[in-house]
């Protein structure tokens, strides 16, 4: 079985990418101009969500952690709709990332006490930081009724964004700045199985549990907030996908981190591709991804 | 004790049955919540009948002189009992769950959410006979049938330019033929690009809209010029290759999306639009 996963996986991402670009026979306009951009920027967000999701279950030992839990999103999201209702609709990625600056500060900020960075804290700080951005748009989104679309299409995802050509080249940069990021989380792996067993124990063998904790928490949020700032909030991956991908690869993060960004994209462009044709109208992806994980989770979680 | 706490029961029985609740009778004083009704009842001289109205009913000029209960979503209820109307004017959508309200606290509540022509017309008759204007009501509805049916005669035979309206950006958002809006491009002689959407306005996919190659474009979602050009894969909209892209400044959203008298303007550019687009062929 664990021999033809990647295989499989394989084949099923390849037969995939081929039926999102070629499905209704698109002009080769359509097809490089709108499809392409879209196909990448929902690939790099289950990738994003997925790989995230998988380091902070074990950074804060809490298998409920996902990549929106630390409140960098709410944060992002807060920006961009912000930006959005004021009339800046272009500019929302930029509130977006100002947002994610702004929660990153915040909760690094109350997380840290004498230097330390404890893992309760952050998680408590992360927390406290959603709530409270989440309040600050349940304000803007009852001040602004009007631009609801606008702000739902941030809370409920949205992958089919308007690139001009300067944005694209923009989004190109950060994506491409995000993967080294994630490269660079990829060789924390290690560290971080070891301090899964304890802080005691990794400080033992010498590492700086503080210092993991804080290089993780900002690479990761950076990253995040590119995210949330191009697609909005998109649940249920950075939760699930590292669940699913440890039934077949129960121990080794560097081998769960790996499949989880290779999951996390190809379940998440299969699930644009279904929000895109299943009705005639397009359907917030956020909802096809819990429609299909849920019962999968159920059925592999009874499986084992 | 026993008498006394019969007595204090009755009392409170009385009182609350000598309680009034404010009628069903039109006193003459108004409130309305909804932009379109405010430029109808003002069309029909109703202005001075006309107590409270809400921050959207903008037009008239003279109607910034009236007390604000509130906006479109979030009325302040308390104000608007204070100005005692005999009629409150509401609109459908979120106001419908408000009207039920007021409903309840014996005040009259008028509906008025047209989404075709014939429901306009129907409408303005039904606010004639509510204000007892029933002959200006009359007058008002055939001068505007007959203003449309100008405009529809003036585009009889003529080409009909394909015309994609955006709403919003992200996610993007049009119209359809079943919309007002979408109605009123149609009788002005365009060709709406979303013939069928599954509301009035829906999200549409960006795609459509490239292949859909609109002649025309009317821009509501805020954007600008200079980014509609520069969006991936649109530069080969003939709309946007022949210039023909307007915005607020050229086409007042209130004349052609809100149902009220001053859609003939509405229609009337409508067709200016597609005159211009048929002369440059």
């Amino acid at each position: 079985m664990k021999r033809i996963f990647p295989f499989v996986l394989f084949i099923i991402t390849a037969g995939l990418i081929c039926l999102y670009m070629l499905i209704g026979s698109p002009g080769s306009g359509i097809m490089w101009q709108l499809r392409f951009p879209r196909l990448i920027l929902t690939l790099f967000t289950g990738m994003v969500l997925a790989g995230i999701g998988s380091i902070y279950q074990l950074m804060l030992a809490n298998p409920l952690a996902e990549p929106y839990i630390l409140g960098i999103s709410s944060g992002a999201a807060f920006g961009a709709i912000l930006f959005g209702v004021l009339g800046l609709v272009i500019l929302m990625p930029l509130g977006g990332f100002i947002g994610a600056g702004l929660t990153l500060v915040l909760v690094w900020s109350l997380a840290q006490k004498n230097g330390s960075f404890d893992r309760s804290r952050l998680l408590i700080a992360g927390i406290i930081a959603g709530m409270f951005f989440s309040s600050a748009i349940s304000l803007v989104m009852y001040i602004f009724r009007q631009d609801t679309m606008i702000i739902l299409g941030v809370l409920m995802g949205n992958l089919g964004r308007i690139f001009s050509q300067k944005e694209w080249l923009f989004f190109q940069i950060l994506a491409g700045l995000s993967l080294l990021l994630m490269a660079r989380l990829y060789f924390r792996s290690r560290s971080l199985d070891i301090v899964s067993g304890g802080d005691l124990y990794a400080g033992s063998v010498g590492i700086n549990t503080s210092k993991l904790r804080l290089e993780i928490f900002i690479l990761s949020s950076i990253i995040v907030g590119i995210s949330v700032s191009y697609a909005g909030i998109i649940g249920f991956i950075g939760l699930i996908i590292p669940h699913v991908v440890r039934f077949f690869i129960p121990s080794g993060q560097k081998r769960i981190y790996l499949y989880s960004i290779w999951v996390g994209s190809v379940f998440l462009l299969l699930a644009d591709l279904i929000a895109k044709n299943i009705a005639a109208i397009e359907l917030p992806v956020g909802v096809i991804t819990a429609a299909i994980g849920c019962p999968f989770f159920i059925w592999q979680m009874r499986r084992s | 004790m026993n008498i006394k706490l019969y007595l204090v029961l009755l009392i409170s029985l009385a009182l609350l049955f000598s309680c009034k609740t404010t009628g069903q009778k039109d006193s003459g004083r108004y409130v309305v919540l909804s932009p379109e009704v405010a430029e109808l009842l003002c069309a029909l001289g109703l202005e001075d009948r006309i107590v409270g109205v809400t921050k959207e009913c903008s037009y008239p000029p003279a109607l910034a002189s009236k007390e604000i209960v509130g906006d479109f979503g979030a009325l302040d209820r308390e104000k608007i009992i204070q100005l005692q109307p005999g009629i409150i004017f509401s609109s459908a959508l979120e106001q419908e769950a408000i009207a039920a309200e007021f409903t309840k606290l014996g005040l009259r509540v008028e509906s008025f959410y047209p989404t075709s022509l014939e429901q306009l017309y129907e409408g303005i008759t039904r606010l004639g006979e509510i204000t007892g204007t029933q002959s200006r009501a009359n007058a008002l509805s055939d001068s505007l049938k007959q203003s449309l049916q100008a405009v529809m005669q003036e585009a009889e035979g003529k080409r009909r330019p394909r015309i994609y309206l955006e709403i919003y950006r992200d996610p993007l958002m049009s119209v359809s033929d079943q919309s007002f809006v979408g109605a009123l491009i149609e009788l002005a002689g365009g060709d709406n690009v979303f013939d069928r959407l599954e509301r009035d306005y829906a999200r549409v996919d960006p795609e459509k809209v490239i292949e859909a190659a609109p002649d025309i474009m009317i821009c509501y979602s805020q954007d600008s010029l200079q980014s509609i050009l520069s969006r991936k894969g649109w530069q080969d909209i003939p709309a946007l290759k022949n210039g023909r892209v307007y915005f607020e400044a050229d086409i007042n959203p209130d004349w052609i999306q809100r149902a009220g008298p001053r859609i003939v303007d509405g229609a009337k550019r409508l067709r200016e639009l597609c005159n211009q687009w048929e002369q440059k062929l």
